[in-house]
């Protein structure tokens, strides 16, 4: 625990990158903004354990009877699965933008690519839930079988981080359209954004790809 | 004007995409006639999603810039998943079908 702890403790602030952009004032968070950070890099890692315990326990339910779970999953669209790893893909490689951007102090780029990202983010639910739609249609809900428990399960949660991912996004949006300092907001969104994406890159492997 | 950060984020994106282009290839052209291409394309999958995995917090989320000891902590995070994934998998393959 003291390990952990002393991984997530904040380094002294990093030398910014200088531009000839407008509004050329990098920012520097204070030594408050980076202990909020911190905090979010210790609820990453809290949310990346607890969905490793999931990924563990569909192994475990597949090992069982992967007969089943592969037949199950050849119902699966992996076009919508490869749809919706791009859309999140993009949208992470914006926000890491939007960070690099505001740390640049070029505020207004930074702006525009946290809203492509929101974007980017409002389409991939609306992409995951025509799939549910795609597959309720034809059938397969929660209760059909063990596969496809967890792979409303899995998906289910995993878009209730995407909604609790657009929370750090509109406070992040809201602090640089505002005059509040905005890059401490952002980096913590960027960073909560970031492993909503991960963690779908584990579940795509999972649910689409492994037999 | 590219910044080397905007140009390696851009490089990280590409590599991604093509990664996971490869991926949804073996999910669909790759589907396995038998058991050890299954297999084969089982811990295929796992690895592609490790790499990526790796891309994402040492590209995007730039765990080395809050601390290396996090960095850290995230490699043998993902190490022991995909080993313990991987492993499971493995087990599984020994034990009778139902």
């Amino acid at each position: 625990m003291t390990e952990l702890s002393a991984a997530i403790a904040p380094l002294p602030p990093i030398p910014q990158e200088s531009t000839p952009d407008s509004d050329p004032q990098p920012q520097s968070p204070s030594d408050l903004q980076r202990a909020h950070l911190s905090g979010v890099w210790a609820f990453v890692l809290l949310e990346c354990l607890i969905f490793s315990a999931y990924f563990v326990i569909y192994m475990l339910y597949r090992m069982h009877a992967p007969q089943d779970f592969s037949r199950d999953q050849a119902h699966l669209s992996p076009t919508f699965g490869l749809i919706n790893t791009l859309l999140l893909l993009t949208s992470s490689w914006l926000v890491a933008q939007a960070v690099a951007n505001a740390r640049a102090g070029k505020f207004r780029s930074a702006l525009y690519t946290t809203y492509a990202t929101t974007g980017l983010g409002a389409v991939f639910v609306g992409s995951k839930l025509t799939e549910w739609g795609h597959e309720i249609h034809h059938g397969f809900t929660f209760l059909s079988s063990d596969f496809f428990s967890f792979y409303f399960f899995l998906t289910g949660i995993h878009i209730v981080h995407v909604l609790v991912g657009f929370i750090f996004l509109t406070i992040a949006l809201v602090r640089l359209r505002g005059t509040e300092p905005a890059l401490a907001a952002l980096e913590a969104a960027a960073v909560y954004w970031h492993m909503v994406d991960l963690l779908w890159v584990i579940i795509f492997a999972l649910l689409y790809v492994v037999r | 004007m590219q910044t080397p950060t905007t140009k390696r984020l851009l490089l990280a994106w590409l590599g991604l995409c093509t990664i996971t282009l490869g991926a949804w290839f073996l999910s669909t052209e790759g589907a396995p006639a038998d058991t050890s291409s299954s297999d084969m394309l089982t811990y295929t999958g796992l690895a592609i999603a490790t790499v990526k995995v790796r891309i994402i917090v040492v590209e995007f989320m730039e765990a080395w810039r809050q601390s290396k000891r996090l960095q850290r902590v995230f490699d043998v995070w993902l190490l022991l998943l995909m080993a313990g994934l991987a492993l499971v998998y493995a087990l599984g393959l020994d034990m009778p079908t139902v």
